[in-house]
């Protein structure tokens, strides 16, 4: 696969983007408003993610009533056609593990938990497609899921993956990239440079992690007004239903 | 349930309090590690290591034999890491069920050495699509102490540099093989292309206030301590773990949950962590070198040296 060129001398990308453009971005919220308390639909270029949220409510097991507040409980499911070779995929495989533990813990401080003391809130994932930047998509649909089930957080997380191709910091990457060059996926809350979420696959050179990061955070911050829009959408053509009865 | 003792409040603010005094309860400075000690390269058996890390205990035992490659990569050996943590090392650790934590300590160590390639697989081939080394590297926590991923990460490495895998020679045209007996002819070392050290840096806020700490834009008060022993571990309020290499490569970043950390924060720590990963690999590179003479001389392997010293 290393034959491809990734990113041509004019500075083309194999889609036809540029180093700093961002893929597709779609979102939708409260796209199952009977089957949950919030829901998203997020589609960054061609990964496709719902995330349905449920809580917060009573937990069935007392072990999960925390006291000092929510808990919250990711599921992950991905679908065994989300990728181009249909694939069966187990839930105890290590690298799901890994991405719903990195996911519970994100939300477990981003969210205002202390607001909600012995409550669980249970975040259903499903990947519907998969072509690069999956954490990051998915970590975004939690985020919308959240607000629109009216769960108090203290800013949008927003996530972006992004690769170091040689020397140039390419942004969200696809799934032929993410093959191919080392991913950095980070998760940024609100405008600010804090980062909820970290994390690197490969090999990347020390050096280039500032710029690499920069890059990172300035998309985060474009993810985080997209995201917004779509909210403040959706909440005017309900104010507006509700400002008509 | 994990069955961790919790820490009481009292305790709790004391060590806070320690923490702003600059202090902390063991007496090592923010970003001092607890050097490895205790170190025992087994002398009869290639690849066994022991070794001890503040309290921290862990054994690991390379081994090797020889077997079909996959399909799909005929050129590439094997490897694979065994984590073994049960409920000897510490009772927070349940026998037979893999609790996330678990999970998530194997699943660094893994990508911090075998997805870096970290070991030369190519190597590994004997023959092509035939015969290939697999090797498997058994890592046994004994006791628990706080920072089990640099632990690992270390004792592996060091356990596959003292590896040693026996001597092959190809007999008719590359039709069947002869394994040398380990005495007969000396065993090769396996080629290790760099290696990886992880750090672990657990960090805690000291004002108490989340809110000012995700919306604020002062990094002040967040403090952050390399190495955490296991009271330190409890307490924290988030960690980070950064792997890298001597050769200012970034091998695996993770962070998971915990306090979000400042971008600028995390490329101050990643270079300031280069000075100790100098330190330990240096050091690694020194035990093995120890080791091997130690044996040049014990076993008087002079004696089987051919050629002058000019």
């Amino acid at each position: 696969m290393s034959r491809m060129e990734l990113y041509s001398p004019e500075g083309l990308r194999i889609d036809g983007r540029r180093w700093n453009e961002l893929r597709r971005f779609e979102s939708r919220i409260n796209t199952h408003p009977n089957s949950c308390d919030g829901s998203s639909y997020v589609e960054q270029g061609n990964t496709k993610v719902i995330c349905m949220v449920q809580g917060p409510m009573e937990p069935s097991s007392r072990s999960q009533a925390d006291s000092a507040g929510a808990t919250i409980e990711v599921n992950l499911s991905v679908a065994s056609f989300s990728t181009f070779e249909r694939k069966k995929r187990s839930k105890s495989e290590k690298r799901m593990v890994e991405m719903k533990a990195t996911l519970e813990r994100t939300f477990q401080q981003s969210v205002m938990c202390h607001l909600y003391p012995r409550t669980l809130i249970s975040i259903d994932i499903h990947v519907l497609a998969q072509d690069g930047g999956l954490l990051a998509s998915m970590a975004n649909a939690v985020t919308l899921a959240l607000i629109d089930a009216g769960v108090a957080m203290y800013d949008y997380v927003s996530c972006i993956s992004v690769g170091l191709h040689d020397q140039t910091p390419l942004l969200d990457l696809n799934g032929l990239e993410e093959q191919d060059i080392s991913t950095l996926t980070i998760g940024v809350i609100g405008k600010t440079e804090k980062l909820a979420l970290l994390m690197l696959e490969d090999k990347m050179p020390l050096d280039h992690l500032e710029s690499t990061l920069g890059i990172a955070i300035a998309a985060t911050h474009r993810i985080r007004d997209l995201m917004d829009d779509e909210v403040r959408k959706h909440g005017n053509l309900r104010s507006s239903k509700l400002a008509k009865n | 349930m994990s069955r961790s003792v919790d820490v009481s409040t009292n305790e709790r603010a004391y060590f806070i309090e320690g923490l702003k005094a600059g202090i902390r309860l063991n007496g090592r400075r923010f970003d001092e590690i607890r050097y490895p000690h205790n170190i025992h390269l087994s002398k009869e058996e290639y690849g066994y290591v022991e070794l001890e890390w503040g309290k921290n205990k862990i054994s690991v035992r390379v081994s090797s034999y020889i077997r079909k490659p996959f399909e799909d990569r005929p050129f590439e050996g094997i490897f694979n890491i065994n984590c073994e943590i049960n409920s000897m090392a510490s009772a927070k650790f349940e026998n037979g069920k893999n609790s996330d934590e678990e999970v998530l300590i194997s699943r660094i160590i893994e990508k911090s050495i075998r997805r870096s390639n970290s070991l030369d697989l190519e190597s590994l081939c004997i023959i092509a699509g035939e015969k290939v080394w697999n090797i498997t590297v058994d890592l046994n926590f004994l006791n628990y102490d706080g920072n089990f991923i640099d632990i690992g990460c270390f004792g592996v490495m060091l356990a596959l540099q003292h590896f040693k895998k026996p001597d092959i020679s190809i007999i008719n045209g590359g039709e069947d093989i002869i394994v040398h007996d380990i005495n007969e002819r000396e065993p090769q070392p396996l080629s290790i292309l760099h290696v990886p050290v992880c750090l672990t840096y657990c960090f805690y806020n000291i004002t108490n206030q989340q809110e000012v700490n995700i919306k604020g834009e002062s990094t002040s008060d967040d403090i952050y301590l390399l190495d955490c022993d296991y009271k330190e571990d409890l307490l924290k309020s988030g960690s980070i773990i950064i792997t890298l290499n001597k050769n200012r490569e970034i091998i695996q970043l993770s962070k998971n949950g915990g306090i979000p950390i400042d971008a600028s924060l995390l490329v101050d720590l990643a270079l300031g962590s280069i000075k100790v990963v100098d330190e330990l690999t240096d050091l690694m590179k020194k035990l093995i070198k120890d080791h091997e003479q130690q044996r040049f001389d014990e076993l008087n392997l002079k004696l089987l040296q051919v050629g002058a010293d000019r």
